[in-house]
């Protein structure tokens, strides 16, 4: 791969980034790519290792292999980082005994902002009202907020908030979701969210990048997870050779309880030609009718007999 | 740099540690001063003990001062775990990825709180002993008897304790196993060291022993290094500390 694709400003590249703790492979050789000007969610179950690629782009993990780069560097390489990427990592980044405001007054100091700016990000995230208070009396959607209001303070043209509408009410996901959109739409910033539950974030997001096990499972554009999202079910006798036949379309196969096949992030058009096109002998091919969240479930369901290529 | 000792400044200062921590030094310090000089029967029948207008006794009633670079070390363990403990090390480590900065800033910051820590301690124990000693009549050589130097000694172990509590903190990132433990080193293992054969012909090199051989207290069975080697000595540990910190928080992840 040549570098100059992801030099382009702005854009997040992870390459194969591989992360094991002891025996725990967290995260298996992940590659995706997230663009400016859109907002990306980042999903996966528990434990799918969405915290520990974070850390890894981030430059707080060092990758046991691959690398991830923003705007074509690594973190560490990047001119002013505080002022370009701002990033929550769990809403939990805070001394408890230390008032919203001094929390954000040091690290004004830290990236040699104006402490005037700590006021402006309170003021934006709607904690004016709290800013005197020791962080130890907040709750988790205050905390939230406190910390977006971090990754703000250096007004950032990236940024990467792992679980943000966690412990936020409806009013807060809403505001939130405006807040990003108009970040993406309007700004052309990066903003990738992570989240364990699609439906979370379905409606603020327009790219989705899947991960479970550490592993990829999917990426591309919603409104293609949406339109596929009742997937396309299928009935052959050799699945096998069905999974190769379709593996270019960049879906994913799953057997279903009955012994059919479903078939994830492509359609059944594509799906009866990639078939035809192989010689794979199909006996059903319709339309599924799950919904979205239930299309996330079965992506990123734990595999009964692997499917598809296994590398 | 100087941005990021502007932050690792506000750190301490913003929360409520530091200062209950230097109530803790001066309270520690008053007492040993106190202590030495009740106890000291000023040369009455059966006492032991040299008068109080001995230099020796002078300097040493200076020098108990010094025992507060047990709470300095334990704040310079707070600084840096404390981070780890909150995650506050996330956005420290974000905005300024030059891991080793941020140690040289957190050093510089934790010596400045020791230099405090000490310079206040120096004047509590000057501001019990003017009065105790004018009252009962005995007069003090600040300079002639060394009480000064003993006191400037002081600031320096607790200076420099501060910056080893740095370097145990990114050691041991787990806050309360790394202060029991530099206390259970202090306490106990220190001292122990200096009745096993053979090894303890190594006890005045070790950071407690040097410590007291700045401030001119006799400790261990052993004949103890001067003012200016203890210094010396302390002072390699200080950086020895501080760089483990810088070399350890380079290589390892950030939680
Ligand atoms: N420092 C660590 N040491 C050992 N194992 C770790 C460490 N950090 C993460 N893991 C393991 O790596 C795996 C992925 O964890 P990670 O926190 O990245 O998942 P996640 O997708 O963020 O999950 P969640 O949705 O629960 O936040 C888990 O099995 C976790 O136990
Ligand atoms: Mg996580």
């Amino acid at each position: 791969m040549s570098p100059e694709p992801s030099a382009v400003e702005g854009r997040i590249v992870a390459s194969a980034l591989t992360k094991v703790f002891g025996e725990v492979k967290a995260v298996d050789d992940l590659s995706f790519t997230v663009e400016p000007g859109s907002v990306t969610g980042f999903l996966g179950p528990n434990g799918a290792g969405k915290t520990t690629t974070l850390r890894m782009i981030l430059g707080l993990a060092t990758p046991t292999s691959g690398a991830g780069t923003i705007s074509g560097v690594a973190y560490a390489h990047l001119p002013v980082p505080g002022r370009t990427v701002g990033a929550v990592l769990e809403a939990t980044s805070f001394h408890p005994g230390r008032s919203a405001r001094n929390h954000l007054r040091v690290f004004c100091a830290a990236a040699g902002l104006p402490d005037k700016r700590a006021d402006e990000v309170l003021e934006w995230v709607g904690l004016t009202q709290a800013a005197r208070y020791a962080v130890h009396g907040f709750s988790l959607g205050m905390r939230q907020r406190l910390a977006l209001a971090t990754a703000l303070l250096g007004n950032p043209r990236v940024l990467l908030l792992d679980e943000p509408a966690n412990g936020l009410d409806p009013e807060g996901i809403a505001w939130l979701r405006g807040l990003l959109r108009h970040f993406a739409d309007v700004d052309g910033r990066t903003v990738l969210i992570s989240s364990h539950v699609l439906s979370e974030v379905e409606q603020t997001v327009d790219r989705v990048v899947i991960i479970a096990r550490g592993r990829f499972i999917y990426e591309g554009k919603l409104a293609d997870l949406e339109g596929a999202s009742g997937g396309v079910v299928v009935r052959t006798p050799t699945p096998d050779q069905f999974a190769t036949a379709v593996a270019s379309l960049n879906a994913k196969v799953t057997p279903r309880a009955d012994g059919s096949l479903a078939v994830v992030g492509a359609t059944p058009e594509a799906v009866g030609r990639a078939a035809w096109e192989a010689h794979v002998e199909l006996h059903e091919l319709r339309a599924g009718s799950s919904s979205l969240e239930e299309t996330f479930l079965r992506l990123t369901a734990e595999p009964a007999a692997p499917p598809g290529p296994t590398p | 740099m100087i941005n990021l000792i502007r932050a690792e400044w506000r750190k301490v200062t913003t929360v409520k540690l530091g200062w209950g921590m230097l109530l803790g030094a001066l309270a520690l310090a008053a007492l040993g001063v106190v202590a030495q000089i009740a106890s000291n029967g000023n040369g009455a029948n059966g006492s032991p003990l040299p008068p109080l207008s001995a230099a020796e006794t002078q300097r040493s009633i200076a020098a108990s001062a010094g025992s507060a670079y047990l709470f300095s070390v334990v704040v310079g363990i707070i600084l840096i775990t404390t981070e780890f403990r909150h995650f506050t090390s996330r956005p420290t480590f974000l905005i300024e990825p030059r891991r080793g900065r941020v140690i040289v800033a957190k050093v510089i910051v934790a010596a400045v709180v020791g230099i405090i820590y000490g310079l206040a301690c120096a004047a509590l124990t000057a501001a019990i002993m003017a009065p105790w000693f004018a009252a009962l009549g005995v007069s003090i050589g600040w300079t002639s008897n060394g009480v000064l130097l003993s006191m400037l000694g002081d600031i320096l172990v607790i200076a420099i304790f501060a910056v080893v509590g740095i370097g145990v903190g990114v050691l041991v990132r787990n806050q309360i196993a790394a202060v029991i433990g530099a206390l259970v080193y202090l306490f106990v293992l220190e001292p122990l060291i200096d009745i096993i054969p053979v090894v303890k012909n190594a006890y005045p090199y070790l950071p407690g022993a040097a410590g007291a051989a700045i401030t001119g207290v006799n400790r261990g069975s052993l004949a103890h290094l001067n003012a200016v080697q203890g210094g010396f000595v302390l002072l390699g540990w200080g950086l020895f500390f501080a760089l483990c910190g810088w070399i350890l928080t380079i290589r390892r992840d950030i939680p």
